[in-house]
């Protein structure tokens, strides 16, 4: 999952992007406003982190530009600014939710976490294909009785490919959503990391869940 | 006074109208007093000459002609006022030597008051007769007439002396008008004023019906609702300019509080800003186990935030203080040119980096009468500013100079990208230059803030300007005027 935080705050954009990367997102950060809007403008990120007050660029003309170009990212702000009319005004343009500071790190990746489910129209946090389940909350996998041990990129990968279970997804759908911006992988790097996670949630008695659909891309679970 | 305007007016209105009653009640009664008496004097002097020529000298005989003598005798004649046994008509002659030579049957016994005047001149008085009736009385010293003689040879008398007639009337009539009238004119003023009271107050009430209701604005207006103005619909020309100024009292409290809310929400928010960084960066380091480095920089990242989060508490509570005046100031001769060198000392460092020249233009005799600690503090944080907005390679440059009872000191740098309405902001709190934060949660906005308030409490004042060419000069002003020990405001 792809995500963008748009904060001018060194220190908490630092601490952003290494909690939310350690959480296995793939995470693009900007303190500039203007910056944060062609990131919003250029990527189709899952969620994206705004800060109201911004050089450049406010927060909320960011907001109103993300919307009326139609792009379909969760908007989560995150500002200082408390009082009852800044949220009205925040959720009213289009955010999807609204955390003030200071925030526990642990209440803003369950939001995050919400805002994903949401975007993926998955209302329970533990997705079921076939007989593989995953706990999205403390990101444990398991197939039949077994748990699977994955590594933070494969887990990243099957989550993606989970949310959209039995929908045909490219592979750059797949590396936009994996990687971050800074990232120098290539969309390649998917093939290989497909490799690695057939390896260890196949089971050779078991119905294949993840299917190669050739020239354009990879499904998990059954075609719809 | 305490009493209210109501009472204020009503009384003023009753007692006006009280004085005025009374002074035309007196002024009528006396006028048709004086008319009366005027009358029934007339009438009581024509009746006494009518008399005085009815009395005859006939041989050194006094004879009081036949008409009058029977008139005035005869009790049948009803009709004779000097009959009216009700308000009768007495008269008395005296001859020479106080012998009384003729009086009213109906006196009896009495006698009327002997007048004394000159001859021929009517007297006029008030007295009482025997039961105590008003009366009023003429008396007249006159010559009686000589009987007319047939007889040719007729010698007149010699030696005629002059007789005293007095003549009494009854006054009850007179004076049961006279009451009357006084009566009348009591209840008419009575009534008139027992009227005049009711509509007075009713007037009254009327009258402060725009108070009442501007009354009622006021009470109507909360602490959380100062945008409301007070009647709004017209107002009396005497309470306009009330309302006119309770209105611009009230616009200048609603901005008072507004300031006041958005000073509390920019601390509350620059307070919450480097929380929400500490916070964070703590429990994103706390989600797994770590590395020492790790921690160690976490924990000196924290230290930072924090130190930044001390000065701009600090800078809250001393521009708190100085705004209440709780600031106490020990002015002292201060050399300027080595204050602003050792302000300078901790930024030269910074400013030799970014190869930033500084030169200190002030004359080494230069003095100001102030407080060295607080100006040490409002030049570093001058310097400061100029090390952090110079451009790289620019240039600091501070100046002072005497003028009329003051010292004027100027700390400019080159490089500055402010606009005029933005130059015009730099001494408000939280604001920062092009709200770019570059160095977002490390300059909190006060520095100026704080200049300005020292200065002022100082005695002087600050400005700042900025040329086309990017200089950007702070000059303050500071007035040294006997002002030594004296507390910041």
């Amino acid at each position: 999952m792809r995500l963008l935080v748009i904060e001018d705050y060194r220190p908490l954009q630092q601490s952003l992007a290494k909690g939310l990367r350690e959480a296995g997102f793939a995470v693009d950060t900007t303190r500039d406003g203007r910056e944060g809007l062609w990131y919003a403008m250029s990527n189709e990120y899952d969620v994206i982190i705004l800060d109201l007050m911004l050089p450049g660029v406010d927060g909320l003309e960011i907001l109103k530009k993300i919307r009326t170009q139609g792009r379909k990212s969760h908007v989560m702000i995150l500002t200082a600014k408390d009082t009852l009319q800044d949220r009205v005004t925040g959720l009213d343009l289009g955010a999807d939710d609204y955390l003030v500071k200071p925030f526990a790190f642990k209440e803003l990746l369950a939001r995050v976490r919400a805002l994903l489910r949401r975007s993926y129209r998955q209302k329970s946090p533990r997705i079921r294909v076939k007989d593989m389940q995953i706990d999205l909350t403390t990101q444990r996998v398991w197939r039949g009785r077994d748990e699977i041990q994955l590594t933070p990129r494969e887990y990243a990968l099957l989550e993606y490919l989970a949310m959209r279970a039995g929908q045909t997804i490219s592979r750059t759908d797949i590396w936009e959503h994996i990687y971050d911006f800074n990232s120098s992988a290539s969309s390649n790097v998917v093939d290989v990391y497909i490799g690695y996670l057939r390896k260890k949630i196949e089971r050779p008695n078991k119905p294949r869940l993840i299917k190669t659909v050739r020239g354009r891309g990879y499904v998990l679970g059954a075609q719809l | 006074m305490t009493c209210s305007l109501r009472t204020r007016l009503l009384t003023g209105i009753i007692v006006g109208m009280i004085l005025l009653l009374t002074v035309f009640s007196l002024l009528i009664y006396g006028v048709i007093r004086s008319a009366l008496v005027k009358q029934f004097d007339t009438s009581l002097a024509s009746v006494t000459h009518m008399l005085a020529a009815s009395v005859e000298l006939d041989n050194d005989k006094i004879e009081l002609e036949f008409e009058v003598q029977q008139m005035s005798g005869s009790r049948l004649a009803g009709s004779s006022e000097f009959q009216n046994a009700e308000h009768p008509t007495h008269y008395q002659l005296w001859g020479p030597n106080d012998i009384v030579v003729a009086k009213s049957p109906l006196l009896g016994t009495d006698d009327l008051l002997r007048i004394k005047g000159s001859l021929n001149e009517l007297v006029l008085g008030t007295s009482q007769d025997k039961n105590g009736q008003p009366q009023r009385t003429a008396g007249l010293k006159f010559m009686p007439r000589i009987a007319d003689s047939d007889d040719k040879n007729y010698q007149p008398p010699t030696n005629v002396q002059a007789l005293t007639l007095v003549v009494a009337r009854d006054a009850g009539d007179l004076h049961s008008q006279l009451r009357f009238l006084r009566w009348l004119l009591l209840i008419a003023s009575t009534a008139v004023i027992a009227l005049s009271f009711l509509i007075a107050a009713i007037i009254v009430r009327q009258g402060l019906n725009p108070l009442r209701s501007i009354a009622a604005g006021i009470a109507a207006i909360s602490e959380d609702d100062l945008a409301t103005r007070i009647g709004t619909t017209s107002a009396p020309a005497e309470i306009l300019p009330i309302k006119n100024r309770l209105n611009d009292l009230l616009s200048r409290l609603e901005d008072a509080f507004r300031r006041e809310r958005r000073f509390t929400a920019d601390v509350a928010h620059e307070l919450r800003t480097p929380l929400a960084g500490i916070r964070s960066m703590i429990e994103v380091t706390l989600t797994r186990a770590r590395d020492t480095d790790e921690y160690q920089s976490v924990l000196s990242e924290c230290v930072v935030i924090v130190e930044n989060m001390q000065t701009m508490v600090n800078n809250l509570l001393m521009i708190a203080r100085l705004d209440a005046c709780q600031v106490t100031f020990r002015h002292e001769h201060i050399y300027l040119c080595e204050l602003v060198n050792s302000c300078w000392r901790p930024f030269s460092e910074k400013a030799k980096e970014r190869k930033i020249a500084f030169e200190n233009q002030v004359h080494n005799d230069i003095t100001v009468d102030s407080d060295r600690e607080n100006l040490s503090m409002v030049l570093s944080n001058l310097l400061n500013n100029a090390v952090e907005y110079a451009n790289d390679a620019g240039q600091i440059w501070v100046t002072a100079h005497h003028t009329n009872d003051s010292v004027e000191i100027t700390v400019a740098n080159t490089g500055c990208r402010l606009t005029n309405e933005q130059v015009e902001q730099v001494f408000d709190c939280f604001w920062r230059g092009d709200s770019s934060r570059k160095d977002a949660g490390v300059h909190c906005g006060l520095g100026l803030a704080l200049v300005q308030r020292i200065i002022r409490s100082l005695g002087g004042f600050t400005t700042a300007e900025v040329t086309p060419d990017g200089i950007f000069t702070i000059r303050l002003v500071l007035s040294q005027q006997a002002n030594s020990g004296r507390k910041g405001c």
